[in-house]
């Protein structure tokens, strides 16, 4: 019995080790192959995404420059304060936290305590808080000894440093960062960045491990986007608008667009009526947002969101407008261009006109018309019978062959978002003899603002259309240029010659046509006016009116186009020439010296040109009375001393030839003070002769030198005021009556 | 120096001398058939302990074998314990490994210890051991439940499953009835009925439980002792035949085993989305399995222990070795475990006696099967049923009794014929 094991023993248990080592291993080693080598990866996968808590780090939003590198929009850092709640395990400390916490960041108590005692790792307490209120959570935490429990996460604000600023333009961004308008929507794709990650593994109850698992793969910040406007440029064109609104009573906005000839670069475009960027969800308009408030609870959401969406509109580029007889120097282009007509061509306007056989007569804005004028002065008459009688010549097909090209029928491809299209009287472009004949001077079709400037360039430039945009480049973190917007031609419609001769006209026009109240003297101004009836949007008040105007500096050599656009004034006048043509010269009257654009005077304007004030004290009476004569000023002495030891104005001040210049010789006579006539309402002439009678200067602004009709419109220094003798005061001219209506 | 070679010399040819006269006589003491009288003729084995000795000392590979399998088994079963322990056991990262190292000292003790006792003394405690088993698996019904089954017995501070002792017993007892009537084990009346006896009332006691993996584990267990044991294989087909219609039966004619259904629904399908069938172990299990890939993610570095796998320390801690070491750690494991079994099974069939050889493979095959299943369970080759992995799951009583199983394994060494170093 106690032999060892037999044959057949052995056999047997030969047969069930075998059958423990190599079925029982082979097929978990089989099992094993199969799981860890061939499956593992999609295994780790599914492992991984129960296992890894992935937090989101964001990525710093570029920043919008100006084209001289001016921040006009960017991220600052704020903070995110996070309660780590599973970490405070003492509801003394958690009481504390809720305490402080609460009357740092100004929230309830008892809500932070509530947060405080969920077992989690992140529950936010309070999003986007400033540096200095990050800096008061560090100081408590110090004060207390508060080592764990609440965590400051960096996040991001847009700040829009000079507020309700091109907001129609630069957009702005919601609660995540992401771009909504603007241009903070049409280029949110490089401003965005990309924002990293923060992998923290986390057990299967959500907590994170205790145990150091991290992994972090820092954010890559925004591109920077530097854009063809100018702060500048554009701050002018912002306080143009605003004025003009409130002097022309303008109900729907105003907007207004400078641009690069030759480039299309968009130096400025702004749309006033605007918003704040950094308040895009509040209504910018006072009166607007009180109508709101009165309104019944029930329609207030929606009111409120029309009237957001509203003041978020960019007009220029989004809303469309009959363009009226700014379209006029187009008319013109594609005659000339066709060889149909030139500047000498008679035209007879009796003031209206049949434009065919049982027509109803269309009317000249001059009543009696225009009677016998060479083609030259029916531009700057801008006679409707005239250019009806033109619009036939060209004819339909040729119309819309050129309206075409001038890129009406196509988005300009500027890089704003929800750009529209115009509408034109047919898709296939066909249209009727009473089509054609509006048409002509610019009616009953629909264009964008941004489309009539696009085309009016191409005019001015030579015959180029070109593309307009207003992001110049885009350049990374450091600065590095990641992308180059060039100047983008997309056709010549008209030649060099046609385009030059419409640049005199242009001039022409704003010299003593109906766009000279948009001259200004040395820059050679060329521009023509627009008055539109808006199509079945009559308001209270009669018909509602666009006023636009359109002009180009210098029109011999063309650099900078500018288009003031109101819509719906209730001033006294909704002629574009009243409206909007002050508010052109007032912008090119800083923007062109700011251009560095050089003046060239007429002769004629160089006789009534400023002179600057030599300088005078220390010199004996007779030698300085002596200098100001020569100087062609006139020299007024008060005092009884030998030599001169003050004067008004001040050295190097610009005064008018004849202005009157006071020389004190003693320090009594100092004190002597005049009181400033009213100059509103006069001509020139009589404003010069209450001048040197109160012994003040006057430096002339607006259309006064170029025409015999204008009056003062308003002085920088207000009737009564009592001010030293030779104080300049700055009075502006403007048209008294609008000679054409247009 | 040489004086003492020759006298080391001297004393190895003298003991195999007195073994071989021992050896003779025992062999006469055949003849009697009286159980109990057989372990009386059995002189205890006093020898000098010699670890390089040959027929005397223990075997050293399976000792160093067991001893690694166990040293890497710790230091997983700590990797794996430690965050359980550390959320579960207040913040106390070493709960486990703590305590788990206590039994496994004391097991290595009892171990050496229990080499040393002449295992022919199993003889006279076979049948008690038996007794106590059914006894056990009669109380343990009596015990309150823990997850759904009764399977702990309380025995103070500490707790320990009958089943431990079921396998232990049924594995001793067989080699016991098999070594006496080794003759008599191609008939029925001797060679299959008593076992088939004791093998149902076992399964049936372990069926109310339920324990489905130790019932498992003591059949095939038992199967393969009267295979060796020389029962015909008829008997074998038979029992198959019966236990496949069975199955069968079960399958196709009952769905009242909605338990077990469920089982193998999610066996078949461990990424279900029914939210009826739970595969939450399995699934977890083979993410775990799946992440470790060729290299592993290095020791500590898994991410499924932390809570993701219910209690890693225990059944399903094989997946956190193939995670944190890769197949490549895996592969290393289980060769030591084959080598273990391999050893274990040589040195047992080289036993001087067939009792010693039926123990000695029963025990190492006891050891191999819960590591096949186990791991055949978590890999989710067969359905899930609780089997743990022996010398690497925590269990305190469960490790010692292997340990002191292993020390019989070494006992029976001693005498084994085979080269020990």
């Amino acid at each position: 019995m106690a032999r060892g094991t037999t044959i057949r023993m052995w056999r047997r248990s030969i047969f069930v080790l075998a059958a423990l080592i190599i079925v029982g291993f082979g097929v978990i080693i089989f099992r094993l192959i199969k799981l860890q080598l061939f499956q593992g990866e999609s295994l780790q996968q599914m492992a991984l995404e129960q296992q890894l808590k992935d937090t989101k780090i964001n990525a710093q939003r570029g920043t919008i420059y100006d084209r001289n590198m001016k921040p006009l929009a960017q991220s600052a850092t704020v903070w995110t304060v996070v309660l780590e709640s599973a970490y405070l395990k003492d509801d003394k400390v958690k009481e504390k936290i809720a305490d402080g916490l609460s009357q740092i960041l100004d929230e309830d108590k008892n809500e932070i305590l509530e947060k405080s005692k969920k077992k989690s790792f992140y529950t936010i307490v309070k999003r986007k808080v400033e540096s200095d209120v990050k800096d008061k959570i560090i100081e408590f935490q110090k004060e207390n000894k508060i080592t764990t429990g609440i965590r400051l996460v960096e996040d991001y604000k847009r700040y829009y440093t000079y507020g309700d600023f091109a907001s129609c333009v630069l957009g702005f961004t919601g609660t995540d960062s992401q771009g909504l308008a603007g241009l903070e929507s049409y280029y949110n794709e490089y401003l965005t960045g990309q924002s990293g990650r923060l992998v923290t593994a986390r057990n299967a109850v959500g907590t994170d491990m205790p145990f150091d698992y991290e992994k972090m793969i820092p954010a890559q910040n925004g591109n920077n986007l530097v854009l063809c406007i100018d702060e500048v440029i554009q701050h002018f064109l912002e306080k143009g608008l605003e004025e003009g609104i409130i002097n022309n009573k303008v109900m729907n906005r105003a907007g207004a667009i400078m641009m690069d000839v030759n480039t299309g670069e968009i130096l400025g475009m702004a749309v006033k009526g605007g918003f704040d960027p950094n308040k895009p969800f509040e209504i910018a308009d006072q009166t607007v947002k009180e109508q709101i408030e009165l309104l019944p609870e029930e329609d207030r959401a929606k009111i409120k969101a029309e009237a957001l969406e509203a003041q978020w509109r960019n007009k220029l580029v989004s809303d469309t407008y009959m363009p009226g007889s700014v379209y006029k120097q187009i008319t013109t282009a594609m005659a000339f261009e066709e060889n149909l007509i030139n500047e000498k061509t008679a035209f007879n306007c009796t003031g209206s006109f049949v434009p065919f056989q049982g027509a109803r007569p269309i009317k000249c804005h001059k009543h009696g018309g225009h009677g016998l004028q060479v083609f030259a002065r029916a531009f700057c008459n801008s006679c409707n019978p005239s250019f009806i009688q033109i619009g036939q010549k060209i004819g339909a097909e040729r119309f819309y062959k050129y309206y075409q090209a001038f890129g009406f029928t196509e988005k300009t491809g500027i890089d704003l978002p929800g750009e529209a299209n115009g509408i034109f009287f047919s898709k296939d472009g066909s249209m009727g003899p009473m089509d054609l004949a509006v048409a002509s001077f610019g009616q009953n079709f629909s264009i964008t603002p941004i489309q009539m400037i696009t085309a009016c360039a191409a005019v001015a430039n030579g015959g180029h259309l070109v593309q307009p945009h207003i992001v110049k480049q885009i350049t990374d973190n450091e600065g590095n240029i990641v992308k180059n917007f060039d100047k983008i031609e997309k056709r010549q419609v008209i030649s060099e010659q046609t385009s030059k001769r419409i640049c005199d006209l242009l001039m022409q026009n704003a010299i003593d046509g109906g766009a000279k109240n948009g001259y200004i003297a040395g820059y050679r101004i060329g521009g023509k006016t627009g008055t539109t009836q808006k199509i079945g949007n009559s308001g209270p008040g009669g018909m509602d009116y666009i006023s636009s105007f359109c002009g180009i500096a210098p029109a011999d050599n063309p650099r900078y186009i500018l288009l003031i656009y109101y819509d719906t004034p209730k001033g006294p006048s909704y002629y574009g020439a009243a409206v909007a043509a002050p508010t052109f010269a007032k912008i090119m009257q800083d923007a062109l010296p700011y251009l560095g654009v050089e003046r060239k005077y007429t002769d004629e304007e160089i006789a009534k040109l400023d002179i600057q004030v030599p300088f005078l004290v220390g010199s004996s009476v007779d030698q300085a009375k002596n200098q100001a004569i020569n100087l062609q000023l006139n020299p007024v002495v008060y005092g009884s001393g030998e030599t001169v030891i003050s004067q008004i104005p001040d050295f190097s001040t610009k005064m008018p030839k004849g202005g009157t210049i006071v020389l004190y010789t003693d320090k009594e006579s100092a004190d002597k003070k005049v009181i400033v006539p009213k100059f509103i309402g006069l001509n020139l002439a009589t404003a010069n002769r209450e001048a040197s009678a109160a012994k003040l200067n006057i430096i002339i602004k607006g259309s006064s030198l170029s025409s015999s009709s204008s009056v003062c419109a308003s002085q920088s220094i207000a009737e009564g005021a009592e001010v030293k003798p030779g104080t300049v005061i700055n009075l502006v001219f403007a048209q008294s009556k609008t000679e054409h209506k247009d | 120096m040489v004086r003492n070679y020759n006298k080391f010399v001297a004393e190895v040819k003298n003991s195999g001398e007195r073994r071989n006269k021992r050896t003779s006589k025992s062999k006469k003491s055949i003849g009697s058939k009286k159980l109990l009288s057989v372990s009386k003729r059995l002189t205890p084995i006093r020898k000098k302990f010699k670890i390089f000795s040959i027929r005397s000392g223990l075997d050293m590979p399976f000792f160093f074998i067991n001893m690694a399998i166990l040293v890497i088994g710790l230091i997983m079963l700590f990797s794996a314990s430690y965050p359980n322990a550390y959320y579960y056991k207040h913040g106390d990262s070493y709960y486990f490994i703590r305590s788990q190292l206590i039994w496994a000292v004391i097991g290595v003790v009892a171990m050496i210890a229990i080499s040393y006792f002449d295992y022919h003394h199993l003889h006279k405690l076979a049948v008690p051991i038996l007794g106590l088993s059914f006894v056990l698996l009669i109380v343990v019904l009596f015990m309150p439940m823990v997850n759904g089954v009764h399977r702990w017995i309380p025995l103070g501070p500490i707790g320990f499953q009958a089943s431990e002792i079921t396998k232990f017993a049924i594995v001793l007892s067989f080699a016991h009835f098999i070594s006496i009537n080794f003759k008599r084990m191609g008939t029925f009346r001797y060679g299959v009925l008593p076992y088939g006896i004791i093998l149902v009332l076992t399964a049936f006691l372990l069926y109310l439980e339920p324990h489905i993996s130790c019932l498992i584990i003591v059949v095939l267990l038992a199967g393969g002792m009267l295979y060796i044991g020389g029962v015909k294989l008829r008997w074998f087909g038979l029992v198959l035949a019966v236990a496949l219609a069975a199955v069968g039966y079960v399958v196709l004619f009952t769905d009242k085993l909605g338990y077990a259904n469920g089982r193998v629904q999610g066996w078949l399908d461990p990424f279900t989305t029914n939210p009826n069938v739970d595969t939450w172990q399995t699934k977890q299990g083979l993410y775990a399995i799946g992440s470790g890939g060729l290299w592993g993610l290095g020791l500590g570095q898994s991410r499924q222990k932390y809570l993701y796998i219910p209690e890693p320390q225990n059944d399903f801690i094989f997946s956190v070795v193939c995670e944190e070491l890769g197949f490549i750690g895996a592969l290393i494991i289980l060769i030591l475990f084959a080598m273990l079994i391999w050893r274990g099974i040589i040195i047992s069939m080289r036993a001087k006696d067939k009792f010693g050889a039926l123990l000695g493979i029963g025990l190492t095959a006891q050891v191999g099967l819960q590591v096949i299943l186990n791991i055949f369970v978590v890999t989710n080759t067969i359905p899930n049923t609780g089997i743990s992995l022996p010398f690497f799951s925590y269990g305190g009583t469960s490790l010692v009794m292997l340990l002191a199983q292993m020390g019989i394994v070494l006992s029976i060494s001693r005498t084994s014929k085979i080269e020990k170093t």
